[in-house]
């Protein structure tokens, strides 16, 4: 069994890897905004060490999210990823935005970061801080759900429904912008979210209908 | 790997009993097998266009809960004291473990428990040498990477055409008589001197050969389990499975617990495609560091574990020769088909591919072995290979004697009702307009078009056993194991008990997905349809029948059976009583009525065509697929809009597999070069066409029949067919990208 109190900035000599270098990062890139979002976030959720630029944080720091429109306090390490934070560490979970990828390509974990959507997978907790955070459950409830949700179920834009949070939130986020897409403008929409089950032509269909539907 | 225990007819003095052929799946792969059933007659489905919910457009019951992020997913299971298990590969396509120290990992925050294969000898790159539990998934990952494993390397080969030569580095034992070196045999049938004869009375012969790449099932939820166990006499494992019961077996083995203390349950999963039945290695591995820690692990693969170690399609190479007189007629066809599975057996439809009949043919089927990972069951396993190879042959054939291509087919077809399919989808795409020479017209944007054809059977078996229970308040509730992949599982088990007692959808519930309700087929094969709607109809029948006796005193002394139930209502002799109402007479507990399945209500056998319109830009090599459409059978449409659903997810796989996705290999090195959604090119909402799917009502069967294999099979031909009457490019090497289709119209300048 491990030993928790193990010494816990001592670096590891093996192989360095991308988390170990986000650990790094946290401090020696962003470490100043970092330090200040976690002040700003809560004076009281002061980081458990004394943060030194250029110097990797290990351990965890204590934040504050805003997911749909509720504060909420969570603990983590600076390299956690926003969907790794929403998933594994707010209690109670946030999983609606889906790990598939972890790497940007699939748009599964697609969330709206002030009201702009973004791969969570990429964004660290630590830079959400401070930032307005939608997921797909922000949208509509089961039983009130909003245009796009309904029209994805009207028109069957979903099989299994793993990559269907993702492209809720890109299209909830599209139609923002542009209220009344062309069948093209849509599919440029969609081009950062994959479905495996084949569900892309009735999502485009169940995007057009809720823009038709929101126009009306 | 687990089997559900097959059910065992009854030894009392029973009804009459007959056999039938069914299709059981094992590990994804249907095997037919004969069993015994009650030779009962009840109720039929009824003519296919006189339903008030089947065979109509019913959005999924499930649908709310998915496009809100409430649907809950093995990935997304949290559970306190939950441990996260991660996986350290093997990098090497041969190797032995030479040394293995996980005692720095082990001192690592938050390491829990680390544990190491049994095997000291791995065979493919990706292969798992240790597992972690950590307390959170960052590190796990960490310590995972922090084991010292050191490898004596081996020779290896990853490529079919290495590993057929003599001398190759070997990569299995020897499989028994007739294998030799990487090869090994696994049947011949035909006469090689009749087929030799027939080819001197052909009028055209075609000889090439056709290969397709091994491909990944892609998944979006990875394969992986959340094993609720902390050393006590009972466990919970939250699996993302085709298979519900395929899991408490060999879960209950390695956590050292009876099969009964285990229960295994999946209430939403992401994508399986045939890659999902057993607990695989990672559910092995989870188990046992719950084992270890007497905690919850939660252990999913990652992505690259995925591409690396959970599986693919087997990969295909087949050396045909095909002979056909000038009216169309197929006489002759000779096949050297090798599967290439990696370490695994793979899979590969026989020639001449099903759908077509030749005069004479000959063919003989191998192995051939590369350190990779195990091909396995994939969406119509062995199909899609053996169908592009046959459609590409038939259609130079067809082109070589000049006939369209269409008519060729009808000519060499062992069934009629693809006469049907062919002559509407040839209507709907218009194909009187395809390109009247391969590569004609001016300019480098190219349209042309071309059609395939497809087969599976799709019938169920008895292993779905289903409760509907009606309680006082008028509730209704179907209970079955049976999971649901995103296929309308939960939808149409509904629909079938809201049917026969004349209520809405609404009206109704369903618990599926646990090992504790009925027992349940795995869904492979495109089994699931055909083996529980017949048992749900069954308990749904059984279940009116009884509810009509209890409501007869209400409604005059009606005979049962003149009770109709409809419209929320149920009536007789000219008095109707609303539904809520009549149930308040029932006894406290309510009604429950046991379904079994009745071969009657299901058959096997389905047909299906495509036809593509590609545009090909004959100076770059791109295609651009503009328009694709499958007319498919399939007997009873329990839902059209969740039918046609799964009908477009097929044309779409197809389309990956025809112009996009390929496994590369590194031959030097052994390893896969391409193990993420980065570099396998998955097709996007910018490749689709337009998909139009057909459903075949001129099938009149009152059947129901799986259709989800049957969808992914012709529109690989029909694409090729199409890139070749667009550009005049025959390419015969899966993936079509655009550097074959340049090289392809080099060369044949070079020829002309």
């Amino acid at each position: 069994m491990s030993d928790e109190h193990e010494p816990k900035n001592k670096s590891s000599r093996h192989d360095p890897s991308r988390r170990k270098f986000l650990k790094g990062v946290g401090v020696a890139g962003a470490g100043a905004a970092l330090v200040d979002h976690i002040i700003a976030a809560d004076a009281k959720a002061a980081p458990k060490k004394s943060i030194v630029a250029g110097q990797p944080v290990s351990g965890t720091v204590d934040i504050v999210l805003d997911v749909n429109g509720a504060k909420r306090n969570v603990s983590v390490e600076p390299r956690t990823t926003l969907l790794n934070a929403l998933r594994n560490h707010l209690e109670p979970a946030v999983t609606g935005p889906k790990l598939v990828c972890d790497m940007g390509t699939c748009g599964a974990c697609t969330v709206l970061m002030d009201g702009k959507n973004v791969y969570a997978c990429l964004v660290l907790a630590v830079d959400a801080v401070g930032k307005k955070l939608t997921t797909v459950e922000g949208f509509g409830t089961p039983e009130n759900m909003s245009a796009v949700q309904a029209a994805f179920v009207e028109h069957d834009g979903l099989m299994c429904g793993f990559c269907t949070p993702g492209f809720v939130t890109t299209i909830s986020a599209y139609l923002k912008k542009n209220a009344n897409p062309t069948l093209d403008e849509v599919r440029e929409a969609c081009k950062g979210n994959f479905c495996r089950c084949g569900t892309y032509p009735r999502v485009f269909e169940a995007a057009l209908a809720a823009a038709k539907a929101g126009r009306s | 790997m687990p089997q559900q225990p097959q059910a065992q007819p009854s030894p009392t003095p029973p009804p009459k009993k007959k056999k039938v052929r069914v299709p059981r799946v094992v590990n994804g792969v249907e095997q037919m097998v004969e069993i015994e059933v009650d030779d009962v007659a009840g109720p039929g489905w009824g003519p296919n266009d006189k339903h008030a919910l089947l065979n109509h457009r019913i959005t999924r019951v499930d649908g709310p809960l998915k496009v809100s992020g409430a649907a809950r997913y093995t990935y997304d299971v949290r559970l306190p004291n939950m441990l996260y298990g991660r996986v350290r590969r093997c990098p090497h396509a041969h190797a032995k473990i030479k040394k293995f120290d996980s005692s720095a990992a082990m001192r690592m925050p938050g390491v829990k428990a680390i544990i190491q294969t049994p095997l000291t000898e791995l065979r493919f790159a990706g292969s798992p040498v240790a597992a972690v539990a950590a307390t959170t998934p960052e590190l796990a990952q960490d310590a995972a990477r922090a084991i010292i494993v050191e490898y004596e390397v081996l020779p290896h080969v990853v490529t079919a055409d290495t590993a057929i030569k003599p001398g190759a580095p070997r990569v299995l034992a020897a499989e028994g008589p007739g294998s030799e070196d990487n090869l090994a045999a696994k049947g011949k049938q035909g006469d090689p001197q009749k087929v030799e004869a027939a080819f001197a009375t052909c009028d055209a012969v075609v000889e090439a050969e056709y290969r397709t790449p091994r491909l990944h099932h892609c998944c979006l939820e990875t394969h992986g389990m959340v094993v609720d166990f902390s050393g006590g006499d009972t466990a919970t494992i939250y699996a993302t499975t085709q298979g519900t019961f395929t899991i408490p077996q060999d879960a209950a083995r390695e956590l050292g617990l009876p099969q009964s203390a285990v229960t295994a349950t999946v209430q939403h999963m992401g994508g399986g495609f045939g890659s999902k039945f057993g607990i695989g290695i990672e559910g092995m591995m989870a188990c046992r560091l719950s084992k270890e820690t007497k905690a919850p692990v939660k252990l999913m693969l990652t992505r690259s574990d995925e591409f690396l170690m959970a599986g693919n399609r087997s990969g295909s190479w087949q050396k045909m020769k095909g002979g056909a007189k000038k009216d169309g007629t197929l006489v002759a066809l000779q096949a050297t088909q090798y599967r290439l599975g990696g370490l695994g057996q793979g899979s590969q439809a026989g020639q001449p591919y099903a759908v077509y009949r030749a005069s004479e043919f000959y063919r003989e089927v191998y192995a051939l072995h590369t350190n990779e990972d195990s091909g396995i069951a994939m969406r119509a396993p062995g199909h899609p290979q053996a169908s592009f190879a046959m459609e590409s042959m038939l259609d130079e054939l067809a082109y070589k004697i000049g006939m369209d291509p269409v008519e060729f087919r009808k000519k060499n077809m062992r069934d009629e009702m693809y006469h049907r399919q062919l002559e509407r989808g040839a209507r709907e795409i218009n194909w009187a307009k395809r390109n009247a020479t391969p590569g004609g017209g001016s300019g480098p944007l190219k349209r042309g078009m071309g059609c395939a054809a497809g087969t599976w059977g799709g019938g169920g078996n008895d292993q779905c056993k289903v409760d509907v229970t009606v309680t006082r308040d008028g509730s209704v509730t179907v209970a079955v194991g049976t999971q649901d992949l995103g296929t309308g599982t939960r939808t149409y088990t509904r629909a079938i008990v809201a049917e026969e007692l004349g209520l809405q959808i609404k009206d109704v519930v369903e618990q599926i997905g646990n090992s504790k309700l009925g027992g349940a087929n795995s869904s492979g094969g495109s089994t699931t349809a055909a083996s529980l709607s017949p048992s749900v109809k069954d308990a749904a029948y059984k279940a009116r029948m009884e509810l009509a006796a209890k409501f007869s005193p209400l409604l005059g002394n009606a005979k049962p059976e003149e009770i109709v139930f409809a419209n929320g209502n149920v009536t007789a002799g000219g008095k109707s009583i609303a539904w809520k109402q009549a149930c308040a007479a029932l006894p406290p507990a309510g009604i429950v009525a046991h379904g079994v399945w009745r071969s009657d209500l299901q058959s096997r056998g389905v047909h299906g065509v495509v036809f593509a319109e590609v545009e090909v830009d004959v100076e770059t090599g791109k295609v651009r697929p503009i328009k694709m459409l499958q007319v498919q059978d399939g007997g009873l449409p329990l839902n059209r809009l969740t039918m046609e659903s799964q009908i477009n997810g097929g044309m779409i796989q197809a389309l990956g597999m025809a112009l996009f996705e390929t496994r590369v290999m590194d031959a030097d090195l052994g390893v896969q070069l391409n193990p993420s959604f980065m570099d396998y090119k998955l097709p996007g909402s910018l490749e689709m066409p337009e998909l139009i799917p057909l459903i075949d009502d001129d099938d009149k069967r009152e059947v129901v029949i799986g259709i989800a294999e049957a969808a992914i099979i012709p529109a690989i031909g029909a694409l090729a067919n199409a890139v070749f009457n667009a550009s005049g490019a025959r390419i015969r090497d899966l993936p079509i990208t655009p550097d074959k289709i340049l090289m392809a119209l080099a060369a044949e300048r070079r020829s002309a």
